[in-house]
């Protein structure tokens, strides 16, 4: 008897253990153990028993797993974890932790640590002690004794949490991907631009110069207005019969026309952005169209790197949504400046400093520049302020 | 002010969930149950906190002081389960949590049943959640929820045996609804809300008089309270409404007519702008 109960804490060799399970059925067992377990605790398998490889190596898989699982407790070393039922009888103290594989733990006795079962439950009967945390994977935790420690059972996947970072490098190359052909895309449009619309273009930039803060303004204005624009210009389309023909047209050319004006910004934008951070060097020889491209594909590039940068730090999701959010302020400020300065300067037709004819000064007399025949009759002078102070002799 | 500090909190939360939502890839679903036996029958401590999912929060009779059942994907959630013997606090739910945008199909959930037989400190620290509540039969000594944006509901079907000093829910951009909040058994309830609907069920075991302050900055406020107990109004709204249901304007205040004589009194003091308070005296 006292050789059986100092049985009880003793450790089972897993590879002996592994034997065993695959040996029997430890369940049909299993009961007629439990009822004895005061006097007769889970003695080991035999050792000659046939056991796999693959069996062996998927229980210490199993028990890996377990291990490195962040809400496991501590197993002890896997040469003392048993496998198959086990049990701590009445009246006998067994310093944890102990644990065992594919079996249920039964403790009526004391266990001075960690109870644990893997793929097993944990049953602390009435009167039995856990000093540590009774702990199952995979089953239950029934403790009618008590447990000082915390009670925990873990389900489904076990293991180390996943950090998936095939995930995320295939992420962070697409997202690169994305920002390099916008890049590559924006060159492309802003070259079309500078060559078919160049005068614009340069309209849009002037305004831009004159004065940043009222064309962002007016960029802010103008995205306000976008949506009810179109909305009082669809009800004033809807008013008159005929015109409600022409509504989706007049929606597609204002969507149109928004958006050429917003990138014809942008790219003014971006063009100011590219001289203002590598001005054309003093003395050198180059064109007014050559320093404008110069200008616009540093612009460009300056704001898509930080588009760049952002992809660059997909994989890490705090930091790459901190270089997003950076990337589309700085964005959005460019943009709604330079749809500013396109409002402003009604798509880079109107010039600064330009002067319509409705402001120029009505003409005060210009019945002198008449044309009048220049022999034959007296020609006609132009008036001045000294003959009309003086006026007729 | 409470509101606007509510509406720069709720568009911190939103903007901080923008910022940690993540795709749609991978998961990794786990189950985690965390049980102690309760020891003794001194107060605890309790805080919960809990970013997005399902809560359900229950007393136990079983002789627990704590039972925690989490659902969680563990590579967006790291399950924390704490308790401090010393200090006499627990700490459970989930220490970080990337909202996900979309995700009906597997909802976290985590289901906790504190006891019944211990005086608790109970503090609930929420994101997105839709919660349900059930504080019936817990001993609380005091209650503060704060939460970003949810949709709960707070119970009390039952006295709490404690005296609770005060009861605080601070939710950002919520529908939250209260019911029998006399059983609470406290003299003070501080409700703000940043966006959305309250109402207060102020049914109920009422054993002293009652002290509620509601913050909303925009949205409604329904209070349902009996019609024995008194009624005291105080209100500062802009471009909001006030249905009074048969209150009396007196100085700067609203009355019921059985002010005077009620034997419980409810005075509240709300403040609401571009909502609508409600008082339903059943």
């Amino acid at each position: 008897m006292r050789r059986l109960l100092r049985a009880a804490g003793r450790t089972v060799p897993l590879v002996a253990a592994l034997a065993a399970v695959a040996a029997s059925p430890a369940g049909a067992r299993l009961g007629g153990q439990q009822a004895d377990t005061q006097v007769a605790p889970t003695a080991p398998r035999p050792a000659s028993a046939v056991t796999t490889a693959d069996q062996q190596a998927s229980l210490r898989d199993r028990i890996a797993d377990v291990r490195r699982d962040p809400n496991a407790v501590p197993l002890p070393p896997t040469n003392e974890i048993t496998v198959g039922p086990r049990s701590v009888p009445a009246g006998t103290r067994v310093a944890g932790p102990i644990a065992t594989a594919k079996g249920r733990l039964d403790v009526y006795g004391e266990v001075a640590g960690d109870a644990i079962a893997i793929d097993g439950d944990v049953v602390v009967h009435p009167g039995a002690v856990v000093g540590g945390n009774a702990f199952s994977v995979g089953g239950r935790v029934r403790a009618e004794g008590l447990v000082r420690g915390e009670i925990r059972t873990i389900q489904g996947k076990v293991g180390p949490v996943p950090t998936a970072p095939a995930a995320s490098a295939a992420d962070t190359g697409h997202a690169l991907k994305l920002a390099l052909g916008w890049l590559a895309m924006l060159i492309v449009v802003g070259l079309g631009v500078l060559v078919a619309a160049g005068e614009y273009l340069d309209g849009v930039v002037e305004a831009l110069e004159e004065s940043f803060s009222r064309a962002f303004l007016a960029g802010v204005a103008g995205q306000l207005a976008i949506l009810p624009v179109v909305v009082l210009a669809v009800v004033a389309l809807a008013i008159t019969l005929l015109g409600i023909l022409l509504i989706p047209f007049a929606v597609v050319a204002y969507a149109l026309a928004v958006a050429g004006l917003v990138m014809l910004g942008f790219l003014a934008a971006a063009q100011v952005t590219g001289r203002a951070l590598r001005p054309v060097p003093k003395g050198a020889i180059i064109s007014a169209r050559g320093a404008a491209l110069r200008g616009l594909v540093i612009g460009i590039t300056a704001y898509l790197l930080l588009w760049i940068v952002a992809a660059a730090f997909t994989w890490q999701p705090l930091a790459g949504a901190i270089l997003r959010t950076i990337a589309l302020c700085v964005t959005w400020v460019a943009a709604t400046a330079g749809l500013g300065a396109a409002l402003l300067s009604r798509a880079g037709t109107r010039r600064v400093g330009e002067v319509t004819p409705a402001a120029l000064p009505e003409p005060e007399d210009l019945s002198w520049m008449t044309p009048t025949p220049v022999t034959g009759v007296v020609a006609a002078r132009r008036p001045t302020p000294a003959a009309s102070v003086k006026g007729p002799r | 002010m409470i509101g606007y500090v509510l509406a720069a909190r709720l568009a911190a939360s939103a903007t901080a969930a923008l910022l940690l939502a993540t795709p749609l890839s991978a998961q990794s679903w786990r189950t985690l149950d965390v049980a102690r036996q309760l020891h003794d029958s001194g107060t605890y401590t309790v805080t919960v906190q809990y970013g997005a999912g399902r809560l359900a929060l229950h007393a136990t009779e079983s002789p627990l002081l704590y039972d925690m059942r989490l659902r969680y994907d563990a590579e967006r959630t790291e399950p924390v389960h704490s308790f401090s013997p010393g200090s006499r606090t627990i700490r459970l739910g989930v220490r970080k949590q990337h909202v996900r945008l979309r995700d009906d199909e597997n909802p976290a959930e985590l289901q906790v049943d504190l006891a019944d037989r211990v005086p608790l400190d109970l503090s609930l620290e929420l994101g997105a959640v839709e919660a349900d509540l059930d504080l019936s039969r817990l001993r609380l000594n005091d209650l503060q929820v704060e939460s970003g944006a949810s949709e709960a509901t707070l119970r009390f079907d039952s006295p709490n045996p404690e005296q609770m000093r005060s009861m605080r829910l601070d939710v950002g951009a919520a529908s939250l609804k209260a019911v029998r909040l006399a059983n609470a058994n406290t003299r003070n309830i501080q409700v703000n809300a940043g966006v959305g609907t309250v109402d207060l069920d102020l049914g109920g075991d009422w054993r002293q008089d009652i002290a509620l302050n509601v913050e909303v900055a925009v949205g409604g406020v329904r209070v349902h309270v009996p019609s024995d107990v008194g009624v005291r109004v105080e209100m500062r709204k802009v471009l909001a409404s006030f249905e009074h249901d048969g209150l009396v304007k007196r100085g700067g205040a609203y009355f019921s007519d059985n002010w005077d004589s009620a034997p419980y009194k409810l005075s509240i003091r709300t403040g609401t702008t571009l909502g609508k308070f409600e008082l339903d005296r059943r």
